[in-house]
């Protein structure tokens, strides 16, 4: 019975066929410390090299069975093709992400930004390109494999002062809207890239336009319309992330036409799942470093029942699976996912 | 002459002009209730603070979000810049001096910033680092300000871990500092489990602690000048 593969399991859940159980694989980063250790890499530089990328990607489904490979590691790649500069924190030994050192627009006069020339070929979009190559020749027979890209508002947060673009939000939507019409022509461009290079899913993270900080209301009339446009012109399936108290807006993130939506540990799935119907594709929520890395393994199990008692159609962590986490932690994650039924 | 009715009104369009996040407001305000001798200690906690208070209620109630709340600030910090150099300080025995910063790896600092907010209310010495700031340079802040109180902000799980770094330093060095640590992924259990003395869930949270901290300060202030304590 359990002779498909992790690929055609996930890929069976996208295309909307029944699957055998619930699985368990995320459209965001989860690379593990274990995974840097076997292969010998630093944290830091993973992010600059497609074969160590893609190496370091792999390394979730083959030591534990994670079923998908996902990369990049960062949210800084789109921001840095439009200009900005990174910070891969090279000196440091311990496990930071890159950030945006520079950003590109620095006050609301410099908003009236152009996608730079030759945009596909700056930064490190090429570098993911070839690091999806590598990983899809490697694992791609076995499990899917996706990458992300950030919704528009969540990228204008990394392009600009987030300070400023929470106001300007509110006291000129029009001229963040344009903004946000310019930056989804890039996303686009960014995405399509990524499925010529032949990922299978691509997870569209909007995590800058939580709840937490922005009203569902703006959520409706600012975003909504950018990332629907998004959504309509991916090819592979989209799941669209956001974090926070998304209760208010799953139905609108659904409504974007994206195949799935992604929530984090604060969505009352259940509620999501009753608003959204037995046959929407709902992804989520166990919180990645409060569960998977200082829970007990027996806590990590009873989180994914609950994950699945509740009413997720797949698995999925609330954000990127945070390196640390134990090897007997990810075990114990996949072998709950895997022997439990609903 | 300055009458309880016009104190009155003053105090309420300080605070409303906080609530409508109405720089223009809170500046004419701010001017004139100097102009008509109000203490300026009273115009900023019973007008500005008080408005700040509403805020905090309407950003629980999810009727304010955070670009309202940073709208808020801006207005409290126009009518604070002019009410400011005319405080009368106040020697209530808290030396009131803090570090600030948000943690290395990451670039959020809102919610940061409304916590230092609320200490430059409080007419707090702030020392504040920033964002993105190297471990390191929170200890050696807080030993060369000597500081009371140090405040770690993280909004990502992927940096919060810097703060228990910080916070082992900052223990080693001088056992007697007070920490407080916030931002999303922090909980109270974490703080319990690194040594914090403090925690602010969110930037609700953060109000909240904050303006409790400024109350029981006001409190004193106002036992003080009631003779309730003996200096």
């Amino acid at each position: 019975m359990s002779d498909i593969t992790s690929r055609e399991r996930v890929l069976k859940l996208f295309s909307g066929g029944e699957v055998d159980r619930t699985p368990c694989f995320s459209g965001m980063g989860n690379v593990s410390t274990e995974g840097l250790k076997a292969l010998g890499y630093k944290f830091a530089s993973v992010h600059l090299d497609a074969k160590k990328m893609a190496d370091s990607a792999a390394t979730s489904y083959k030591l534990f069975g994670y079923e998908c490979g996902v990369l990049p590691f960062d949210l800084c790649v789109e921001a840095e093709a439009l200009g900005c500069r990174i910070n891969v924190y090279a000196h440091s030994e311990d496990l930071l992400y890159p950030t945006i050192k520079e950003k590109v627009i620095h006050n609301e006069n410099e908003m009236d930004i152009a996608i730079p020339d030759n945009f596909i070929n700056k930064g490190r979009i090429p570098l993911v390109c070839e690091a999806i190559g590598l990983m899809k020749k490697d694992i791609g027979n076995e499990v899917a494999v996706g990458s992300y890209v950030l919704g528009p508002f969540t990228l204008a947060g990394q392009i600009m002062e987030l300070n400023d673009l929470l106001k300007l939000s509110f006291k000129k939507p029009d001229k963040v809207g344009k903004l946000l019409d310019l930056l989804s022509e890039a996303i686009i461009m960014a995405a399509g890239e990524y499925e010529k290079a032949g990922v299978d899913y691509i997870t569209i993270r909007e995590m800058g336009a939580t709840s937490d900080v922005l009203s569902p209301r703006v959520f409706k009339s600012l975003i909504f319309p950018y990332l629907k446009k998004i959504v309509g012109k991916l090819k592979v399936p989209a799941v669209i992330h956001t974090c926070g108290k998304t209760n208010d807006i799953v139905t609108s993130m659904l409504e974007t036409g994206a195949r799935a939506i992604s929530v984090d540990q604060k969505n009352d799935v259940q509620e999501s799942r009753k608003k959204l119907g037995k046959d929407a594709l709902l992804f989520g929520n166990f919180d990645p470093y409060n569960v998977l890395v200082t829970g007990a393994p027996e806590a990590v199990k009873e989180a994914m029942k609950k994950c699945i008692d509740d009413g997720v159609s797949a698995v999925w962590p609330g954000c990127d699976i945070w390196p640390t986490v134990p090897a007997e932690n990810f075990k114990a994650m996949m072998e709950a996912v895997k022997n439990y039924r609903r | 002459m300055l009458t309880e009715e016009k104190k009155k009104e003053l105090l309420e369009r300080l605070k409303n002009a906080v609530i409508q996040y109405d720089e223009d407001t809170a500046k004419e305000a701010a001017q004139e209730a100097l102009d008509v001798g109000m203490e300026a200690n009273d115009a900023i906690f019973n007008g500005l603070v008080s408005g700040m208070q509403e805020v905090g209620r309407l950003f629980e109630s999810q009727e304010y979000f955070v670009p309202e709340l940073l709208m808020c600030a801006d207005a409290l910090y126009a009518g604070l810049d002019i009410l400011k150099p005319h405080v009368k300080q106040l020697d209530l025995g808290v030396k009131g001096s803090v570090v600030i910063g948000t943690v290395e790896g990451d670039v959020h600092d809102i919610g940061k910033n409304i916590v230092k907010m609320m200490f430059d209310v409080a007419g707090f010495k702030v020392y504040d680092l920033g964002r993105d700031v190297p471990l390191d340079k929170f200890v050696e802040e807080q030993m060369k300000t000597d500081s009371d109180l140090v405040c770690l902000s993280a909004m990502m799980t992927t940096t919060m871990t810097g703060m228990k770094k910080v916070i082992d330093d900052l223990r080693k060095k001088n056992p007697k500092v007070k920490i407080m640590i916030g931002g999303a992924p922090v909980s109270q259990d974490i703080a319990e489990k690194w040594g914090a003395d403090g925690y602010a869930k969110d930037a609700t949270n953060a109000l909240k602690d904050a303006i409790n901290m400024i109350s029981s300060l006001k409190k004193l202030k106002e036992e003080a000048e009631a003779g309730k304590i003996d200096r």
